[in-house]
């Protein structure tokens, strides 16, 4: 048992525990917080797994900006003065029952199946990879992604905004 | 550091893709259905960050960066569109919402 | 990538670059120019006509771009053949059909100080689709949807001016999430079982010997799950009408039409590039066995036809008769899906032109008659043949058309479905649809019922169309009764653009 298999069972520990607080939480803000917790735990799994730049674009993108965003609409749609934010819970039973089903079969597939496993010595930092291949190989992905985000902001900003009287 | 078997990281990544399902199923708020997707995302980025280190190639990496860069744009304008809503009407919940009948 | 490589890569993807520009230049010119928006339309029609010349140029060739150098038979992400350029052809007039569509639309008008950012996101929208109807590999799939997708939730919303607006949008952006946050799981197995993300290379892959049948089919029913939900078929129509009565008629008609076809392009090049083993001598496909596709996609059918149509009849508010009207369509479709042959490809694509006409058409003249009298109930239709008989003549045209009587369009669409059914020997799946077809004779005349039939209690002013709105609808009246006696150019060009790249 070495030190690198503690740290996967902790923050295996963290993300599953918190994944289940999000959505068995009864007050809101509650909820993002563990969200916050489960993309720490993430966060943490990528850096176990070797991916070190995408670690810390997960903090950056989904904690940093994700999570605020949804903090900022979970404040702005609730009466600021009640702390008790209950929302409800519809039909728990058959839906706990039928996803129990649906996990019992995606869990059963995802460990009897052989997985293709070629493991290749881990580079240092990813990054010059990334980087690489971002510009060589998806350079199109990369363009577009480009125009998505003009017109994910073009399209927020229309919609939010206040109508001119 | 490849001790563990990559069927350890599919479980998790299929516990928590179960546990998104389970929330945007039950739950009634429109930012906690929100959550619930983002859990969902975040446990297929997982699995594709698995797949990607236990096949030596970063495809998988990059497209984790590419599904990112693809949620934070779809948070930015579900939150616009939640801010819009409750400027009318002042309740995020689901049901409240349904004015549409069958 | 070099130079050289890199223009040759950017030849390809002409079209996609001109909308590119086009959505830059109106943003610029939105900026620039804030007082004076109308010219922004005419921009819009400008690039797309543009756009339309190079897809018409990209019917001479066809190959395949952008390819990462892990891919040894050199097959790239754009993939540009003769079934990616109808498809983009289609998006490209339907669009155009639809700035014009704009101009009448009285709701776009109210918002006519945020012109530049509607236009700029019929852009976005268009984009997207054209890209989804040529990609070839799993990341730009899943880009593209997001783009297409981001576009219409906001557009979805655009007029702030009701409740439903707003809720529509929301509806729409929380299915869209869930089920493309279920594809991009569906995409991750495929990636970890086959290690690659290129269609073309994960056919061979997945017919690898000792491959767990069950895995590939539990991804393969998650990346389905994504895309029905673009087609609304059922299970997963559930957003179609809420969205369908909340938005704006011109982007109900847009997504009716463009959108669902956009889906059905990625579908078809889908299942065949990647789950098609071999093609049998007389036209059959056989996919890769994991259990019966078939079967499973005959129930989906018949279950979304069915489910489409009986909601239909009880329908009172027309933007939501016709959203179901829709659904039962995209059934109508999938049939020629399930016979997974090149036939039933050519009776889609024959059925996707005349069914783009009816539609826009039904939708342009319930706009033209909402914005006269405010309201879209069939009770308020009432009368309606003598205070506006052109209107109503053009009405009655397309509502026989949708139900597929002779001698319109909409009759020679549904017969070469039939005829795909009857050739495959699934008799009983045609009586089916034929069934179906009947049942929705019913909703279809009631309105028309009402128009002419019925005295109405109070007398209708007379809705008076300008002279460009008589020419929109004639545009799309003439071809709809054309095309139900004439219509041999449709089916020759079909024929000659079925063909998928390698294939």
């Amino acid at each position: 048992m070495t030190i690198y298999d503690i740290i996967f069972y902790l923050f295996a520990a963290i993300t599953v525990l918190s994944a289940f607080l999000v959505v068995t939480a009864k007050n809101i803000v509650h909820s993002a917080f563990y969200l916050l917790f489960t993309f720490f735990g993430v966060a943490g799994l990528y850096v176990l797994l070797g991916a070190d730049f995408i670690a810390i674009v997960q903090i950056m993108v989904y904690v940093g900006g994700i999570l605020i965003l949804l903090l900022f609409g979970v404040m702005l749609t609730n009466k600021i003065t009640s702390v008790e934010i209950k929302s409800g819970t519809i039909h728990v039973l058959p839906a706990v029952i039928g996803l129990g089903l649906f996990a019992a079969f995606v869990l059963s597939t995802m460990m009897t199946t052989k997985w293709k496993s070629n493991p290749a010595e881990l580079p240092f930092t990813t990054v010059y990879d990334l980087g690489y291949i971002l510009i060589n190989e998806y350079v199109l992905i990369f363009e577009l992604l480009g125009i998505l985000l003009l017109i994910a902001l073009i399209g927020a900003a229309s919609i939010a905004r206040k109508d001119k009287e | 550091m490849n001790s563990i078997p990559i069927e350890y990281y599919l479980i998790l990544s299929a516990f928590m893709f179960t546990v998104g399902v389970t929330g945007v199923l039950i739950r009634r708020n429109a930012i906690v259905i929100f959550m619930c997707v983002e859990l969902m995302l975040n446990s297929a980025n997982l699995t594709m960050v698995a797949f990607s280190s236990y096949l030596g190639q970063s495809a998988g990496q990059i497209f984790v960066f590419f599904v990112m860069t693809v949620a934070a744009a779809e948070a930015a304008v579900g939150l616009a569109i939640i801010i819009a809503i409750f400027r009318n009407k002042l309740t995020v919940n689901i049901d409240e919402i349904n004015i549409f009948k069958w | 990538m070099d130079a050289s490589l890199l223009t040759e890569n950017l030849s390809y993807i002409l079209p996609e670059i001109v909308i590119s520009a086009a959505l830059i230049i109106i943003v610029l010119f939105d900026l620039i120019f804030h007082n004076d928006k109308r010219i922004i339309p005419y921009l819009a029609v400008a690039g797309l006509a543009v756009a339309g010349f190079f897809i018409i140029d990209q019917f001479s060739f066809e190959g395949s771009a952008f390819a990462t150098s892990s891919s040894a038979n050199n097959f790239g992400m754009i993939t540009v053949d003769n079934f990616g350029s109808f498809f983009k052809l289609f998006v490209v007039c339907v669009s155009i059909l639809i700035v014009f569509f704009s101009f009448s639309s009285e709701e776009i008008q109210k918002t006519f100080d945020r012109l530049g950012e509607y236009y700029a996101l019929i852009f976005g929208m268009i984009l997207g689709m054209i890209i989804l109807v040529s990609a070839s590999d799993l990341i730009l799939i899943y880009l593209a949807l997001e783009l297409l997708s981001l576009s219409s939730y906001v557009l979805a919303g655009f007029t702030k001016l009701r409740d439903r607006n707003s809720e529509a949008s929301l509806k729409y952006l929380i299915f869209g999430g869930v089920s493309s946050g279920l594809m991009l799981f569906g995409i991750s197995i495929i990636y970890g079982m086959t290690g690659t993300t290129n269609l073309y290379l994960i056919n061979p892959l997945l017919q690898a010997p000792n491959l767990n049948l069950i895995t590939v089919s539990f991804a393969m029913i998650l990346i389905f799950t994504g895309i029905g939900y673009k087609i609304s078929s059922a299970p997963f129509h559930f957003w179609t009408p809420d969205v369908y009565e909340g938005a704006p008629i011109v982007i109900t008609a847009f997504l009716s039409v463009a959108s669902k076809a956009a889906g059905f392009a990625l579908l078809i090049r889908l299942i065949k590039t990647t789950f098609v083993t071999f093609t049998s001598p007389d036209g059959y496909w056989q996919l890769i066995n994991a259990f019966d596709w078939q079967a499973l996609l005959i129930i989906i059918s018949i279950f979304t036809m069915t489910l489409g149509n009986f909601t239909a009849l009880w329908q009172n508010n027309l933007k939501r008769m016709l959203a179901y009207s829709s659904i039962a369509h995209a059934g109508y479709l999938l049939l020629g899906l399930v016979v997974m042959s090149d036939q039933g490809l050519t009776a889609i694509l024959i059925y996707f032109v005349f069914y783009a006409l009816m539609n826009l058409g039904a939708f342009y003249i319930i706009m033209l008659i909402a914005n006269k009298t405010g309201s879209e109930e069939i009770d308020d239709y009432t009368g309606l043949g003598s205070a506006a008989p052109f209107l109503g003549v053009s009405l009655a045209i397309f509502l026989v058309s949708l139900t597929g009587l002779p001698p319109t369009a909409g009759f020679i669409g549904k017969l070469y479905i039939f005829i795909a059914l009857v050739d495959a020997k699934m008799i009983a799946v045609a009586i089916i649809a034929l069934l179906n077809t009947v049942v929705s004779l019913y909703y279809y005349v009631r309105v028309l019922k009402h128009m002419y039939l019925q005295k109405s209690d109070s007398p209708k002013d007379a809705i008076l169309p300008s002279t460009g709105q008589i020419l929109f609808i004639l545009i799309l009246l003439v071809p709809t009764l054309l095309f139900g006696v004439y219509f041999t150019p449709i089916v020759t060009f079909a024929k000659n653009s079925i063909s998928l790249l390698g294939f």
